[in-house]
Formats: C-alpha cells, sequence, structure tokens
C-alpha cells in the first residue's frame, strides 16, 4: 500500500520550489490524498476555488510528480472536503452574558422509528477492532432479512453497539424509504407489553410490531428472568423472521451467555450472525478522537490526539468525555489545547485505572456463572462451583500476576499447590475447549469496564 | 485591451464587485477585478475564495483582451469623477490607461495569469425566485445568524421550503428570526444554509436588480444568476436545528402595541441600560400597564409606560435590548405583537395580522 501522507508530502516539497510562497499557502494548504483506487487519486481539497484551480493550473505538475514518485499513478481527481467547510470560524464578539439559550433540540429522534438521525455511517470511525461488526452490517444493509438473520451484536458498553444498528436502520431508510424501520431497548419492548397486558391489548401490541420490516432491538439482555416478556419476544421473533424480516439485536454479552434467558430464545439468537466488538485499540482511538474534533471544528495536535489516545483507555464514551470537557475548557479560556493542558487535565479528572479487587472479580465472575458468591470461598466441591473457581485462579494469575499462596489465600484458605494445580487445568482444557475460551473471554470484557 | 463605455455603468458593476474582492494580504491578487473585453462586453470577476462573482455589461470593444486591476483602487477613482459621460480604457503593456475628456490615468496592473477561476455550476436544473423576495427573506433574518460560531448551522441562513412558502430562518442560540414568503414554483431542493457572511454580500448584490434570480445548488455550492450577474458561494454542510419545537404554543401574556412608540421608547431606555443592556419589562393587565425600565448605576435610570393592550397574567421579565429591537426593521405592519409564556421561556414576537414573519428571544436571567 502507498504512504499517501508521505506521497503527498513529497509532491508538496516539489510543488513548493515552483511557486511562490502566497500561491503556494493559498492552493496547496489543507490538500491531502484521501483515496487511491486502481491507479486514480483522489485529492481532497479545502473549497471549490482550489479545486478549480488546481484542476487547471496545476494538474499536469500535480500528475507528473505523482507518477514520478510511483508509477501506478495515472490520474488524479479532485473533492472538496466537506468538514472543512466547516472549519471553524472567527469567534464571536457579542455580549451573551446573562442570556439564557433558547432551547434548542440538538438533533432529534424520528418519532415513527426512533431512529437518531445523528448515528450514521459517515460518523461511524472503523477501525480493526469493528470492522467485521461493520462489513456484518453493510451486508445486511445490501440484503436485508436474507444474508445475516437475526444479527447479533454485542461488546462492553460504549464500544459502539448503538451506533452501528442506528447506522444500520438510518441507512435502510435513507436507501429504501418503503421499509418500515423500528429501533427500540428491550426495557421499551418490556414496558409497552405490560401497559398491553395491563390494558389487555394483547393483539394490537403484536400487531404493532409484527408489522414492522427490520427491527432493531438494543440491550437484550434486560430480557433476563422475565418469562413473560420473554415469551411475547420468542413470537414475534418468529414471526418476524418467517416473513424474512430483518431483525438486529444487541446485549453486553454473547447470546449464549446471557443468564436468566430461555435456551430456545437463545439459540434462536445466535442462528444468524453473532459479532462481538471488543474495546478499541490504540490505532482506533486516534482516528476516533480525530474525527470527533474536527466534527466539533476544533484543530488537536497530533501529540495531544497521541496522549489522549494512549491514556484514556476504555470506552468510546468515556474518551468523547473527556474530549467534550477539553473542548468546553479551551473555548473557556479561548486558547488552543496543549499537551500541557491536557496532561494536568487527564491526571486530575480521568477515571484512576482500577487496581482489581479479589472480590471483584469473585464479583462478576459467580454472576456470569449464575451462582452465589460465597459458595466460592467455601469448601464445597460441587461440579458448578469448581469450574467458576478455578477460572477466578487462572484469571488473577494470568491477568494480574498475583502469586499462588495469596491467591489460596483470598479464596477461602487453600492450598497454593490447589491453586497451581487449578490455573494448569485451566489452561490445558482452553488449548481444546473452544466454549472455554469464549467464556473466558466474555469475562475479561466484563472485567475491563 | 481597448474599450469604451458609459462612467455609471462601469462604475456600479466595478462597485458592485469590489465588495466581494478579498483583502488577503498572502494572495495580493484577490484584492484585484478581473477585466476581460469580449465581442461586445466587458466582463468583470471578483472573489475572495469563498463568494465568486462574474457580472457584465455592454461595451463598445476596440480591441479584446483582458487584465487584472487593483479593485480599491480602480473603484474609488471611477467615484471620484463627477461629470465625464464616458470613458476610454486602454491597456498598454502592463499598465492600464483611462482616460476621460478631462483626465488622463494610469494604473498598475496585477498578472492575469494569477487570477483564480470562479467555479461555474451548470444550471440545468435550478429554481427561480424574483430578486426582491430573495433579498427581502434574507434581510429579514440575517442579523438573527451567529456572526462566528463552533456550530456553522448557527452562522448561517437556512433556505428552505413548506407549504407554498419559502422559509428563510437564522438563529444565533439566543433569538430565532423566521421570515416566509409565498411562492407559486416548488424548489428542487430540500433545503440550503447559506454562511451568514455571504448572505450579506447577496443582499447587497441584488438589492438593486429587478429581474429573477435563479438558484443552483451542488454539492458544496450554491449559484445565483440574474440579470447579468452570476454569484457563487459555499454553503454549509449540515443541519438546521428543528426550531418548530421550541416555538412556546400557549402565550400566558400578550401585548399589543404600536410599533414606532415601542421603538421610541426602547430608544429612550437604551441611554440608561447597563453593560448587559438588560431591560426590565413589567406587564400588568390588572393594571393596563407595559413598562419598560432600564437602569444603570453610574447614568441613571428610566422607566416608560408604553401604551398597549394588555391581556393575560401579570409578568415582569427581564430581555436584552439589542436582541429586542433587531426584529422591527423586518416587521412590515406597523403593530406589533409580544407573546410571554413565563419569564423563562422565549417571548415571541410577530407583525399584528401578518403571518409572514416570527422572531423568538430568550430572556435575560434574573440577576
Amino acid at each position: 500500500m502507498i504512504d499517501y501522507k508521505q506521497l503527498w508530502q513529497s509532491v508538496l516539497v516539489e510543488i513548493e520550489l515552483g511557486v511562490s510562497k502566497a500561491n503556494f499557502t493559498t492552493w496547496f494548504k489543507d490538500t491531502k490524498i484521501v483515496k487511491e483506487d486502481g491507479g486514480v487519486i483522489v485529492l481532497s481539497v479545502p473549497n471549490a476555488f482550489v479545486k478549480e484551480w488546481l484542476l487547471e493550473r496545476y494538474h499536469n505538475t500535480i500528475l507528473k510528480s505523482l507518477r514520478a514518485l510511483e508509477s501506478s499513478v495515472h490520474s488524479v481527481e479532485y473533492v472538496v472536503n466537506k468538514e472543512e467547510s466547516r472549519r471553524r470560524e472567527e469567534r464571536s464578539t457579542i455580549n451573551h452574558l446573562g442570556m439564557s439559550e433558547l432551547p434548542i433540540p440538538e438533533i432529534t429522534v424520528n418519532k415513527d422509528d426512533n431512529l437518531n438521525p445523528r448515528y450514521t455511517f459517515e460518523t461511524f470511525v472503523i477501525g480493526p477492532f469493528n470492522e467485521l461488526a461493520h462489513a456484518a452490517a453493510q451486508a445486511v444493509i445490501k440484503n436485508p432479512g436474507a444474508l445475516y438473520n437475526p444479527l447479533f451484536i454485542y461488546g462492553s458498553t460504549g464500544h459502539g453497539k448503538t451506533h452501528l444498528m442506528q447506522a444500520i436502520g438510518n441507512h435502510i431508510k435513507k436507501t429504501s424509504p418503503s421499509k418500515k424501520v423500528y429501533y427500540m431497548t428491550s426495557e421499551r419492548f418490556c414496558q409497552d407489553c405490560m401497559n398491553a397486558l395491563q390494558f389487555q391489548k394483547m393483539t394490537s401490541f403484536k400487531e404493532k410490531y409484527r408489522k414492522y420490516d427490520v427491527l432493531i432491538m438494543d440491550d437484550v439482555q434486560f430480557f433476563t428472568d422475565k418469562q413473560k416478556f420473554q415469551e411475547e419476544l420468542f413470537h414475534l421473533f418468529n414471526s418476524l423472521y418467517d416473513n424474512n424480516k430483518q431483525i438486529i439485536l444487541s446485549s453486553d454479552k454473547n447470546p449464549h451467555f446471557i443468564a436468566g434467558l430461555e435456551e430456545r430464545l437463545k439459540s434462536r439468537f445466535s442462528a444468524g450472525m453473532v459479532i462481538d466488538i471488543p474495546p478499541p485499540d490504540e490505532e482506533s482511538r486516534i482516528a476516533i478522537i480525530t474525527k470527533k474534533a474536527t466534527n466539533q471544528g476544533i484543530n488537536l495536535s497530533q501529540e495531544v490526539v497521541d496522549y489522549l489516545a494512549h491514556t484514556v483507555n476504555g470506552n468510546i464514551r468515556d474518551l468523547e468525555g473527556t474530549l467534550n470537557t477539553l473542548i468546553m475548557h479551551s473555548q473557556l479560556k479561548n486558547k488552543e489545547v496543549s499537551l500541557a493542558d491536557v496532561r494536568n487535565f487527564v491526571k486530575t479528572n480521568a477515571k484512576p485505572k482500577r487496581t482489581v479487587a479479589v472480590k471483584d472479580i469473585v464479583k462478576i465472575v459467580s454472576d456470569f456463572y449464575s451462582i452465589e458468591e460465597d459458595s466460592i470461598y467455601e469448601k464445597t466441591r460441587r461440579k458448578e462451583v469448581i469450574r467458576p473457581r478455578q477460572i477466578i485462579m487462572y484469571l488473577l494469575r494470568e491477568d494480574f500476576n498475583i502469586s499462588y499462596p495469596s491467591i489460596g489465600q483470598k479464596l477461602g484458605g487453600r492450598d497454593h499447590t490447589t491453586v497451581i494445580h487449578s490455573c494448569e487445568k485451566v489452561k490445558n482444557d482452553l488449548k481444546e475447549d473452544l466454549s472455554l475460551s469464549q467464556e473466558i473471554g466474555q469475562i475479561r470484557n466484563l472485567l475491563i469496564v | 485591451m481597448k474599450i469604451e463605455c458609459i462612467k455609471d455603468r462601469i462604475m456600479e458593476a466595478v462597485g458592485r464587485a469590489e465588495k466581494v474582492s478579498g483583502r488577503n494580504p498572502t494572495l495580493p491578487i484577490l484584492s484585484g477585478l478581473y477585466l476581460e473585453a469580449k465581442k461586445n462586453e466587458l466582463i468583470i470577476r471578483a472573489t475572495n475564495l469563498d463568494l465568486g462573482l462574474s457580472t457584465s455589461l455592454s461595451v463598445k470593444v476596440i480591441e479584446e483582451g483582458s487584465v487584472v486591476v487593483p479593485a480599491q483602487i480602480l473603484n474609488q477613482f471611477l467615484n471620484s469623477l463627477s461629470k465625464e459621460k464616458t470613458i476610454k480604457i486602454n491597456l498598454k503593456g502592463q499598465t492600464l490607461h483611462v482616460a476621460t475628456d478631462k483626465t488622463e490615468t494610469s494604473i498598475k496592473t496585477l498578472n492575469t495569469e494569477d487570477f483564480p477561476i470562479i467555479p461555474e455550476i451548470k444550471d440545468e436544473e435550478s429554481f427561480s425566485l424574483p430578486a426582491r423576495d430573495l433579498v427581502l427573506g434574507l434581510k429579514s433574518v440575517l442579523y438573527a445568524a451567529a456572526v462566528g460560531s463552533m456550530k456553522p448551522e448557527l452562522s448561517s441562513i437556512y433556505l428552505g421550503y413548506e407549504d407554498d412558502h419559502l422559509i428563510f430562518a437564522a438563529t444565533d442560540s439566543f433569538r430565532l428570526a423566521e421570515k416566509k414568503i409565498r411562492t407559486k414554483k416548488t424548489p428542487n431542493f430540500k433545503y440550503v444554509l447559506i454562511p451568514q457572511k455571504n448572505a450579506g454580500e447577496i443582499v447587497r448584490i441584488f438589492d438593486s436588480v429587478d429581474e429573477d434570480i435563479s438558484l443552483t445548488i451542488e454539492e458544496n455550492q450554491i449559484a445565483f444568476r440574474g440579470g447579468e450577474i452570476y454569484l457563487t458561494s459555499r454553503i454549509i454542510d449540515g443541519v438546521f436545528p428543528d426550531y418548530k419545537q421550541i416555538i412556546p404554543k400557549e402565550a400566558t401574556s400578550k401585548v399589543i402595541v404600536l410599533k414606532q412608540d415601542l421603538v421610541s421608547s426602547l430608544k429612550t431606555a437604551l441611554i440608561f441600560s447597563d453593560s448587559l443592556n438588560q431591560l426590565h419589562l413589567t406587564i400588568s393587565p390588572s393594571e393596563k400597564l407595559f413598562e419598560i425600565e432600564s437602569k444603570n448605576n453610574t447614568v441613571g435610570e428610566n422607566v416608560y409606560a408604553v401604551e398597549a393592550i394588555i391581556e393575560g397574567d401579570d409578568l415582569t421579565i427581564n430581555v436584552n435590548h439589542r436582541y429586542l429591537t433587531d426584529c422591527f426593521q423586518s416587521i412590515p405592519s406597523d403593530t406589533v405583537n409580544l407573546s410571554f409564556s413565563g419569564q423563562t421561556r422565549p417571548i415571541v414576537v410577530t407583525g399584528l395580522e401578518d403571518k409572514t414573519f416570527m422572531y423568538l428571544t430568550m430572556p435575560m436571567n434574573k440577576s
């Protein structure tokens, strides 16, 4: 793959030699290569004037320089960069002191389909961590109801599940307006169902949801232990599925690990495509920060972006929150965000990295397997307790590097040899047992949050 | 290049173009006007790389050619001539010679090669409206747009369509203005956001035009064609706030007052207003009283009772003088209607029996 940045930089250096400084800054500032497709280089330019000018005056020079450096290039196209046209304008000088703002709604949620128009693919940042999920979403868009039905997306909070699901909805709505799309949370579904039961309007309730072509349901883990609602969901699912209507679901864990969910639902949920969105890697975090900052019309220096991406771990929501606060600060002080500011800010405000307490891990794991927390510490050898206990030991050792004796001591005064044995056992089992490794992956996800 | 033309006509065209030309120290060519003599007309172009203008006038062309001259100099020079009727323009080498019966002038020129190209949008699918409608619509709401804002949507003018009316709207999030203008045709676009700064220029340029103007919209640009003028501006890519929701549906207090009375009382109040331009309004239907009070600790204070028809509940409310006064220029009727719905809700200003214009402003916090 060609390194666009470097390629363009070399071209610019060459062009700069041939033109005056004023001309160079006017016409070549804020230009960059955005895409290369079969020898066609696409250049992004800040406005239509620059586009005309480059096309008319510099087209040949650009093409020649590009070719000299990269022989596969055979033509150049120009596009006007929309984000650049949203660039920050000079700040207002009117005295707004004491004025309250009009309660202008941000972007509003459409009442017919519950979709928030802000969630689109254009604003969705794709990185290695979510490209699979994105690809699946694209497949669903091309062929709703046929290929991956249901599409089940799971991942921890703030990893972009809702954004992705709503983007699918918004896209389908845009490309085929005749299709009825509906987004809701599971909580809303339960509420509706309860009201219908209460006022004996089950028939109209059933009617309402069965007419949709694309049904998007967020956070299905809320169905846990709600038998009646699960039954309704089951019937709804079947009726939509049989009519080839697309169903998109999300949850914080793999359907198989949602405790208190009926087997028949679990198996139906996993029938289509089950996709995990893991936490974003650092590269993606950089991309996300840059995009959010540009959308807000703020320029952040590369080092600030890198620092933020490196220090603010965890989910995208945290990242956005930190970024928003930073922007707010810079607006208040009316100056650019410097690295020192960010350092200071992150140090005082960011969520401290959690030092994990053994108790928390025990709680998470025992919740995961729906067993009593206390039973982990007891001397019981019941099978359903042994496995989780071993997993706890394994995690404590592998992920948190706690010594064998102290693990044994903390888990009800066990001998360190028991702990060693357990860890080895899990390690060995992991090699063969695929579902075990999935389970552990899930638990690790839960631990990160 | 060699031409001969009526002074007043070229002066008008140059004046129009001069305002568009840039003041860009890094690229001096932008402060120039591009003049091109071709067949029997003179084409004048100007741009600041945000807005581009091209206008033409018929002249007697003796020799075709083109030149770039400093806009300000040419404009000032033409304006300084009073009695001359015709002028002769002649390019000799790098200098432009302008001659009248009495004066002989030469102006240094700039390199035509460097002058930017003005993006041309093909007028295949356009929507046309009378120039005065466009100007009136923009003018009515222009002042409500944010001058510079983090949100480009707010520093732009919304132009949309709804139920046989063109909708012009602008808001800086403290106040909002909306103007509806009836149209028989349905536009071929849903809506467009024009940068506030450029909208001001559009108003100025088309103010003196009587013909219809055709609008053509491309992905990033909008073009206006009318008479001999072609004007293109960048447009903002964004979504204008859905302001319909924030318009209060029911008013709890209403004041109907003569526009002239209100404007002059506000003028008096301004003298005594404080640094925040705060005005204190008292609306008391029970005592049939509508009072405007302003107070400045260093100057003094003033209370002005305005004759008005007052309905609804008693209310005292603080407003920003500037934000209230701005809207009166756009209200066509001689009587205005102020609707209040509580101390913290927006105030709605409309003309009595006028449904085309509406203005919303937020009250000030009690301090």
